[in-house]
């Protein structure tokens, strides 16, 4: 074991889990590293279309897991980026057709080929969850600035036990933070007392790149990208720091204004 | 940082040590005496000519089904009638998390009960509770429905009132359990005898369509799927429509709407979402921040005076109950002067300078 098995994982659901598996995925893959991502959400996937993959899909992890088909014949390669490969979850069978066991050794397996492995787990804290977490060396717990999305993420970090945990901190809209309406990320890291992987401001983008299948982490003259390049990198132990939100400048807020969003 | 979002932080800092107690039934205290309080409340300030029979649901405690202290679960009631339930039973549900189910079923509710409903809302989320936050009932909440189920007291000593509204209840789920613990028909004899006392039972359901799901639609007559308009949620409300039985009727909500996107383009319309999904609109609730807002303070965003989404959650409770509302369309273009002046709208006073 390389210790290079990560799940992603958030208790609450839509904060960002299958979005921040997809950036990462691609992020790392431009660092030239070989990434297997692993989508654990069987019967509600998702991490296929945000990749833009869902028409390639012919087996499955439960046809992996039950011996139907090779490693190499379920993962889909990504022709984007060499180096970036998914293996989706099946779309019509239960959560409970695959045990913890049979998924730890799917992904021990892909551990030992790829550089990493991300596993997108589904919500919740049932035998979904325990699949996906069964396997993993460590996780990283995706939250939002928000006292629901902040109580499930504990609760999650008590259920990972003493597997190592760090946080990203999602969807962070600093201009509300500024005003007192949000969480500022200090007070999250207070309040679930781990380390910090990154911190990513709401961006509309996402929504877009998401519905086009092209994670925003592809283009790299993106704000975005560069922030997902930095936590791959602190994810594989890189010691660099977390890249914090600045304010916007006059040019964004006057742009805002103009086209009033928000 | 305002005092608001300084107190729920403390709040949950609070929080992390306080569950250590799993089965002990605590001592209620004051805030805790509940449903007791909500049915034997004097009626509510119905609205004149509403149609809410309060006479005859006005069950008392003590004509509930004597607990048998012997055995661990209560004892299956198929003779309960069900004819004679007068309550709706609808569960709000939607594959992906993160949609706004939690949202809606604390706003829904208290919009219904504005409207004069006696309405109760369960958390079905056992494990990961979160309507009791939204609700601002956190601090209240010292019974769930697994005590109920296992006898360690009644449905009555259960239910929190809510804060601000009379006729509006929740039902707390257990945070240290699992969803394993309860089955359909569990939930089912629960939301039955919450039918003999409420006209509307709204059932929060967790993301996913594992054991938790099951347990929430097992409990209901009816459905309320939420959506946003995005591939993902979209795609998991399909699959979540095809898992309804069959006779269940069961109706959209698409949620967190922007209509600049949909105006530019890179966000789904409601037309585009219906065509994918077939299935009866009604509502289409536009995104704002001050949901935010609103649920980290634990209030309804309905209560927030000028607030599109709240009015779109009233007109939402308002067809639930078979009025004829027109649904508007906001991804109408706005003139450019309107644009302008949304930008400098200023941000709410209150919160300036704390």
């Amino acid at each position: 074991m390389k210790g290079n098995v990560f799940v992603i994982t958030s208790g609450k659901g839509g904060v960002g889990k299958t979005t921040t598996t997809a950036n990462l995925g691609v992020a790392l893959a431009r660092l030239g590293k070989q990434v297997a991502l692993v989508d654990a959400d069987i019967g509600l996937r998702n991490l296929d279309l945000v990749l833009g993959l869902e028409k390639r899909i012919v087996y499955d992890v439960v046809d992996l897991a039950e011996g139907r088909c090779q490693p190499r014949q379920a993962l889909i390669k990504d022709k984007r980026l060499p180096g970036l490969f998914l293996m989706p979850a099946a779309q019509t069978k239960d959560k409970e057709s695959v045990s913890e066991a049979q998924m730890a050794r799917v992904v021990h397996a892909l551990g030992a080929d790829f550089d990493a492995v991300l596993i997108d787990c589904p919500a919740g804290i049932e035998h979904g969850f325990r699949n996906a977490v069964a396997g993993a060396d460590e996780a990283v717990v995706v939250t939002m600035p928000e006292v629901s999305a902040i109580r499930d993420a504990d609760r999650i970090l008590g259920m990972l036990g003493s597997r190592r945990a760090r946080i990203v901190v999602n969807r962070v809209r600093p201009e509300m933070v500024r005003t007192g309406d949000m969480l500022s990320v200090d007070d999250v890291a207070e309040i679930l007392g781990r380390e910090i992987l990154g911190i990513v401001p709401d961006d509309e983008e996402v929504i877009d790149t998401t519905n086009r299948g092209a994670p925003v982490a592809l283009d790299a003259s993106r704000r975005l990208a560069t922030i997902y390049t930095t936590m791959a990198r602190r994810l594989l132990g890189e010691d660099i720091p977390a890249i914090a939100l600045h304010e916007d400048g006059l040019w964004n807020k006057l742009r805002r204004i103009m086209v009033g969003q928000r | 940082m305002s005092n608001d979002v300084r107190e729920h932080r403390e709040e949950l800092i609070a929080l992390q040590p306080a569950e250590t107690d799993v089965g002990a039934r605590p001592e209620p205290d004051q805030d805790a005496t509940t449903a007791a309080d909500v049915l034997s409340a004097p009626p509510p300030s119905v609205p004149e000519g509403s149609d809410v029979d309060d006479s005859s649901a006005m069950a008392s405690p003590a004509s509930q089904p004597a607990a048998a202290e012997t055995t661990h679960r209560r004892p299956r009631s198929p003779q309960r009638a069900r004819a004679t339930t007068t309550g709706r039973a609808i569960v709000v549900t939607s594959g992906k998390g993160g949609v706004g189910k939690t949202t809606v079923t604390a706003n829904l509710g208290a919009a219904l009960s504005d409207a004069g409903k006696r309405v109760v809302v369960v958390d079905a989320d056992v494990g990961l509770r979160n309507l009791d936050v939204v609700m601002g009932l956190e601090n209240r909440v010292r019974l769930h429905s697994l005590d109920v189920i296992e006898e360690r007291c009644t449905l009555d000593e259960a239910l929190v009132r809510d804060r601000m509204r009379r006729t509006l209840a929740l039902l707390p789920a257990a945070q240290n359990r699992d969803k394993d613990e309860i089955d359909p028909e569990d939930m089912l004899d629960l939301v039955d005898e919450l039918q003999e006392k409420f006209d509307i039972v709204l059932i929060d359901c967790p993301a996913g369509i594992e054991q938790g799901f099951r347990n929430a639609v097992g409990g209901a007559q009816e459905a309320i799927i939420v959506t946003t308009p995005e591939v993902s949620a979209v795609r998991d409300a399909d699959r979540v429509a095809g898992l309804l039985p069959g006779d269940m009727p069961a109706r959209l909500i698409i949620n967190r709407v922007r209509p600049q996107l949909v105006r530019k383009g890179t966000m789904m319309s409601v037309d585009d979402v219906l065509d994918i999904l077939r299935l009866d609109l009604v509502g289409v609730v536009p995104d704002d921040k001050e949901v935010i807002v609103a649920t980290n303070r634990g209030k309804p965003v309905i209560d927030v005076s000028g607030s599109p989404t709240g009015a779109a959650i009233r007109r939402i409770a308002s067809r639930l109950l078979g009025e004829d509302v027109p649904i508007p369309d906001f991804t109408a273009q706005q003139a450019w002067y309107a644009r302008v002046l949304s930008g400098f709208k200023p941000s709410r006073p209150s919160t300036k300078g704390s």
